[in-house]
């Protein structure tokens, strides 16, 4: 991973700091949801606390009455059971509207951070792609963004019980002073234990979290491999290699049980002190005159009421560091700055070139040596120009440099209204209908389509599938052969009717026959635009007007074919080398 | 739906995980105790608090020391509960981790069994998601979820048993009442379940759809189509979160149902302790104190209803796991395989016909992309399959290397039909280098000893050398430590093919499929390679797939292949002599390849 970790905060204040910021910038983003669910949560949190008025008025006067004078009074009865009833039914209402508004909350809330993520991604441009792991991405959009989220979830319920406690530590302070203070200290004390329980536990969830992607990564490596893994009978060694990593994780969540554990304790056992505690410096403010024993009674009956709710307060704060660590990897993404597009340093060249370039130069890094050196060649609108070069001599860099996708270190490129199709060596196709992927999504016209399909010499086995252009093909195209893999791409580009085709190699999954078939027809094209071809047989070549031989990522030659075989040595060898092979074979 | 999704009941479905990960449920007893005695402060803590006011807090005769020493009891008590709880939170979480753990594992090395009929039908990033974010939904649940449910269980049992032993026609009257619950649970719950299975399957496919999009990140750049994609994520987000959010609003009913519930328990028991009244032996202070005991009852049917959502979450999550574990692996292997002969293996085809299914379609009409195919390629030739696109040479490779089986027929190796052969025997023998080869973000040495783990860094770099490419080697900065980054793509196409070749050329496999195996390569390379190649390939069945005929001449015979049957049959220069397909193919590569272009 190439990850630099993100600045690491001074240890002790920042915990606190985390979590607040966590919060903070999650309620940003749908604060007007939270706040229902927040009004829900009081309305139920109130209703607690007049459930219990309900109870004691059914005590005093239905049921010791009953006891004491022999009679039931079934109006009182009814009546108080109809308010009891009746606050059971509002706090039950208040349950509803905290739940749903809490999941909303948190859901609405993953949906922006995943979209913030997705349109961050999408708007780097090739070369920050190349540098990341499909899978850890992957794991920040989908995993991280809802790891992040998570604590919003049980949020609203523990502000209403914050306000629940002090409600009920205010009121204890205005009765009695000592006592209210007892009581309110456990929100402190609480606080406390969080800020030394994050302290111990911060590291393994960020390793945890670390880890999943890393799994992420390699599951999804792995996965996408699955046809060299079986080729090579290597599923046991993958699956060790799997589990070392899943090892990794499981060891950091481990470590975090055993600190999570300890911390869940303390808070299911600091409360029922708290309320110890509360009896006995109780019993001596009623012994030292200063209260009654009624008030204590229901003091500490309050109390007992508020015991539940802290265990879920323990629930959320012992989530904080999960949210926080998932959040920390959504910011590493979203904290890189969008990198420059280089599609638009590409310039409009003028009315009669089709293509520019001017000193350009490329390197896939400063410590690698440069790709591309001080390229320069220009092409006429309407011209056809075959690339021709060994293998790892920088033809489909060149190209991916005219096409605006990476930037030249160097040097200037020139487009004929600043727009050219690419088709790539190893094409890429979506899952989806043929439709979809040679329209990339914008309406095309039938004629179009069609056009584009003959073009690329696809229209014979398309139409032959059952559901011709809307036959469904698999992720990467992987229900159909590499050469109509190939086809397909090209009549996507053929498609987009841009003034300059580039075609990586395009002919090089077809057997002899299609192939002349695609250049011929695509030489015999109405609509002719800039065409450059990589290719490397000269039947290809015969079709250009034009050569240029690249060699280790310079321009060696450029010119009509029959001169440069004349003029160069490499060129000739290269060309001839199918003919020589003949002739040393006796064929 | 139509992926796997196991369809057992949610009791069964969790039964299930734990046999299939035992240490799910391991020590699961003990933890229990554990987690009882956890509770147990809860229950004592009232009661403590009861009997100090009992007998402490007299108007009159206040003991303060009483209780003191009540509350130092009391907090021994907490003290030891909390210690217990702290022991069965650990003891889950430490075993749920160790479950899933085995769980993850389990499914990633099945779903790499899986056919590849199975991959197809599943994007990468759906599966994926299996083994990374429904496990996390359900480390979710088996570390806290599964503690609540045994904790508030144990407390409503021993709740009930107070209560029973306390006054058993009240207890009956409350549990009249708040019996009910169980069926307003069981319906909301199913409703529930199906909410949560939607959500995990859109969930899925989100995931899906995101790996696809960083996949094409690319494509969509070149095509500037990075707005439309945006827009279709943006679509699928929604939809997820839509159903996330259903499934919460239905769990957001289940919850005040138990509160509700326990309202009118309350009020029944009420009614009824007024109506027995003091001729039935009742007291005002045991009514006062069973309403307080029927609150403590009901009262984890709050904290349960949370837990029932998030089971229902992790049993959807379950499923999709147990689902793909219950999927076939494919090919299957044989129970009693039969050895290969030692040696060279011949191939061959016998009324081999194969469509392309698909577990998706329900009619089996797929048309078939061989027909018929009778073949048989002697031990040590060296045969070409050639034929126009998508006539089916792939395949025919695929079915030699048993990365799928004939519909029909049965395709040998060696003599020995291919599905009685062990498989690692098989990997041992046969390799086929695709067309575009696939490398791991790692260095080439990495990629290399994917193939041969033992083989020293001097053997890999001399097979570079047998192959003549030696100062293609040389020309990388770092040798065969060179990182070729993911998919191998800080590498260029040719590159990646010579890497591939290298690969297959390292096991030195009795049988050697090379399909378009050096499309990418340029022709002098090519050349190169391929005389070197044929050097190697002196004693081991070499099929090559290719368009560059030059490689069909070279070969000893050709067969060629025209929609999934084979036309000719014979050496390249009974072919031409025929004056058929292949002369015509062959005819057009000459004249492709002349580098006079008669110009
Ligand atoms: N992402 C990358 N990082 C580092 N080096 C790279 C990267 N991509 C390509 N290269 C290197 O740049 C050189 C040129 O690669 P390129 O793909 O342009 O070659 P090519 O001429 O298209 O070759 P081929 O004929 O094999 O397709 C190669 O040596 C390759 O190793
Ligand atoms: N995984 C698949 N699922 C469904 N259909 C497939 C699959 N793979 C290939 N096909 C279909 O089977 C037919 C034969 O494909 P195959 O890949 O064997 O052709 P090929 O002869 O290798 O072609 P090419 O020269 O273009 O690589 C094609 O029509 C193709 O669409
Ligand atoms: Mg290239
Ligand atoms: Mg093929």
């Amino acid at each position: 991973m190439s990850h630099t970790e993100t600045a690491v905060q001074s240890p002790s204040k920042s915990r606190l700091r985390v979590g607040y910021g966590l919060v903070r910038d999650l309620l940003k983003i749908h604060p007007k949801i939270f706040a229902i669910a927040v009004a829900g949560a009081s309305v139920y949190a109130v209703c607690t606390v007049a459930s219990s008025f309900g109870v004691a008025y059914l005590v005093d006067h239905v049921i010791l009455p009953r006891f004491e004078t022999g009679k039931i009074d079934a109006g009182v009865y009814l009546v108080g059971a109809a308010i009891v009833i009746c606050i059971g039914l509002l706090r039950a209402f208040g349950v509803v509207i905290r739940r749903s508004f809490a999941g909303i909350s948190n859901w609405r809330t993953v949906e922006s951070i995943s979209m913030q993520l997705v349109r961050h991604i999408m708007s780097q441009p090739l070369f920050w792609h190349k540098r990341k792991m499909t899978g850890d991405l992957v794991a920040r959009v989908g995993v991280d963004s809802d790891a992040a989220a998570e604590v919003l979830g049980p949020l609203p319920f523990s502000t209403s019980v914050v306000l629940l406690v002090f409600l009920t530590g205010g009121w204890l302070l205005i009765v009695d002073v000592p006592l209210g203070l007892v009581a309110i200290s456990v929100i402190p004390i609480l606080l406390v234990l969080n800020v030394g329980y994050q302290r111990r536990i911060d590291k393994h969830y960020d390793t945890a979290q670390h880890e999943l992607g890393s799994l992420s990564s390699a599951v999804h490596e792995s996965f996408d491999g699955v046809m060299v893994v079986k080729a090579f009978g290597a599923e046991d060694r993958e699956t060790r290699r799997l589990s070392v990593i899943s090892t990794r994780l499981k060891e950091a969540r481990i470590r975090a049980v055993s600190a999570r554990s300890t911390f869940e304790a303390l808070l299911d056992g600091v409360p029922s002190l708290v309320n110890i505690l509360l009896l006995v410096v109780g019993a001596m403010r009623v012994d030292s005159n200063s209260m009654s024993v009624g008030e204590l009674t229901s003091f500490i009956y309050l109390f007992t009421l508020l015991i539940f709710p802290l265990r879920i307060i323990g629930y959320v704060l012992s989530s904080v560091p999960h949210s926080a660590s998932g959040y920390k990897r959504v910011r590493e993404i979203l904290d890189e700055s969008v990198e420059l597009d280089p599609q638009t340093l590409i310039l409009e060249s003028s009315a009669n070139c089709g293509v520019r370039l001017e000193g350009v130069s490329f390197g896939f890094g400063k410590d690698l040596p440069d790709v591309l050196n001080d390229v320069t060649f220009e092409i006429a609108v309407g011209k056809t120009v075959v690339i021709v070069g060994a293998t790892g001599s920088g033809k489909s860099t060149l190209l991916s440099v005219m096409a605006g996708l990476l930037q030249p270190n160097h040097g200037n490129v020139w487009i004929a209204n600043r727009s050219a199709a690419i088709v790539f060596q190893e094409p890429f196709l979506f899952s989806g209908t043929i439709r979809h992927n040679i329209d990339m999504g914008r309406a095309l016209s039938d004629s179009v389509m069609h056009d584009s399909l003959y073009l690329a010499a696809a229209d014979e086995f398309v139409s032959a599938l059952d559901d011709g252009v809307n036959t469904v093909i698999g992720e990467r195209g992987i229900s159909l052969s590499g050469g109509q893999r190939q086809r397909i791409s090209l009549a996507r580009a053929i498609a987009q009717q841009s003034s300059v085709l580039l075609l990586d190699d395009t002919t090089s999954a077809l057997d002899t026959v299609t192939e002349s078939l695609v250049i011929d027809r695509l030489r015999h094209s109405k609509n002719i635009v800039t065409t450059i071809i990589v290719a490397s047989r000269p039947s290809t070549i015969a079709l250009a007007d034009e050569v240029i031989f690249i060699e280790n990522g310079q321009v060696s030659d450029q010119g009509i074919h029959a001169n440069l075989m004349v003029r160069n040595e490499n060129y000739r060898l290269l060309m001839q080398s199918f003919e020589h092979d003949r002739e040393q074979g006796g064929l | 739906m139509n992926e796997p999704v196991s369809r057992f009941g949610s009791a069964r479905t969790i039964g299930r995980g734990m046999r299939v990960a035992p240490a799910l449920s391991n020590g699961i007893a003990l933890t229990f105790l554990f987690a009882f005695i956890g509770t147990g402060a809860r229950l004592v803590i009232p009661i403590l608090i009861q009997q100090s006011i009992d007998h402490g807090l007299q108007p009159g005769n206040i003991r303060v020391s009483y209780i003191a020493v009540l509350g130092l009891i009391g907090s021994g008590f907490v003290l030891v509960s909390s210690l217990s709880l702290r022991v069965a939170t650990k003891r889950l979480g430490t075993r749920a981790e160790e479950g899933l753990f085995t769980l993850r594992i389990k499914l990633f090395d099945h779903i790499h069994r899986l056919s590849l009929a199975d991959h197809n039908d599943e994007k990468r990033g759906a599966l994926v998601s299996r083994v990374t974010s429904d496990i996390e939904t359900l480390t979710m649940f088996f570390s806290w979820g599964g503690l609540s449910l045994l904790l508030d269980g144990s407390q409503m049992i021993a709740v009930a048993s107070v209560m029973l032993a306390y006054d058993w026609r009240l207890a009956l009257v409350a549990f009249a009442v708040s019996a009910p619950l169980v069926l307003v649970l069981r319906l909301v719950q199913s409703r529930l379940v199906y909410a949560h299975n939607i959500s995990r399957e859109r969930n899925a496919q989100l995931l899906g759809v995101f790996s696809e999009m960083v996949s094409g990140a690319e494509t969509l750049h070149a095509y500037k189509a990075t707005d439309l994609m945006i827009t279709s994520v943006a679509k699928d987000v929604r939809n997820r979160g839509d159903s996330n959010i259903r499934a919460g609003i239905i769990g957001a009913f289940l919850f005040p149902s138990g509160e509700v519930f326990a309202v009118f328990t309350v009020m029944a028991v009420v009614g009824a302790g007024l109506l027995i009244g003091p001729a039935g032996g009742l007291t005002a202070g045991a009514l006062v104190g069973f309403v307080f005991l029927t609150y403590r009852f009901l009262e984890p049917i709050a904290e349960f209803t949370e837990v029932i959502d998030q089971t229902q979450s992790a049993v959807a999550s379950l499923r999709r796991v147990l689902g793909v574990l219950d999927t076939p692996i494919g090919p299957p292997q044989p129970s009693h395989p039969i050895a290969l002969p030692a040696g060279v293996l011949s191939i061959d085809f016998v009324d081999v016909s194969f469509a392309y299914g698909s577990r998706l379609d329900e009619v089996d009409d797929d048309t078939p992309v061989l027909n018929s195919i009778n073949l048989h390629i002697p031990g040590g030739q060296h045969i070409a399959l050639v034929g126009p696109s998508g006539s089916g040479k792939t395949t025919v490779a695929r079915l030699i290397a048993r990365l799928a089986d004939p519909t029909v027929g049965s395709v040998m190796l060696g003599g020995v039909a291919l599905h009685r052969v062990d498989n690692s025997d098989l990997r041992r023998r046969l390799i086929v280098v695709p067309q575009e080869p696939f490398l791991f973000a790692d260095t080439i040495a990495y990629n290399l000893r994917f193939a041969a783990p033992d083989a020293t860094d001097n053997e890999l770099t001399n097979v570079f050398s047998d192959l003549e490419i030696e100062d293609w080697l040389e020309s990388l900065p770092h040798g065969i430590n060179t990182n070729v980054g993911q998919r191998g793509g800080s590498l260029s196409a040719g590159e990646r093919q010579l890497i591939a070749l290298v690969r297959a050329a390292v096991v030195r496999p009795d049988v050697l499929i090379l399909d378009e195996a050096t499309s990418s390569v340029d022709a002098l390379t090519e050349v190169r390679i391929s005389k070197a190649l044929s050097k190697l390939a002196q004693g081991r069945t070499t099929v090559s797939i290719a368009h560059r005929l030059s490689t069909a001449a070279r070969a000893e015979r050709v067969v060629l292949l025209e929609q999934g049957r084979i036309v000719e049959d014979g050496s390249h220069e009974q072919l031409l002599a025929l004056k058929g397909q292949y002369a015509k193919q062959y005819e057009t590569w000459v004249t492709s390849t002349q580098s006079n272009l008669g110009s």
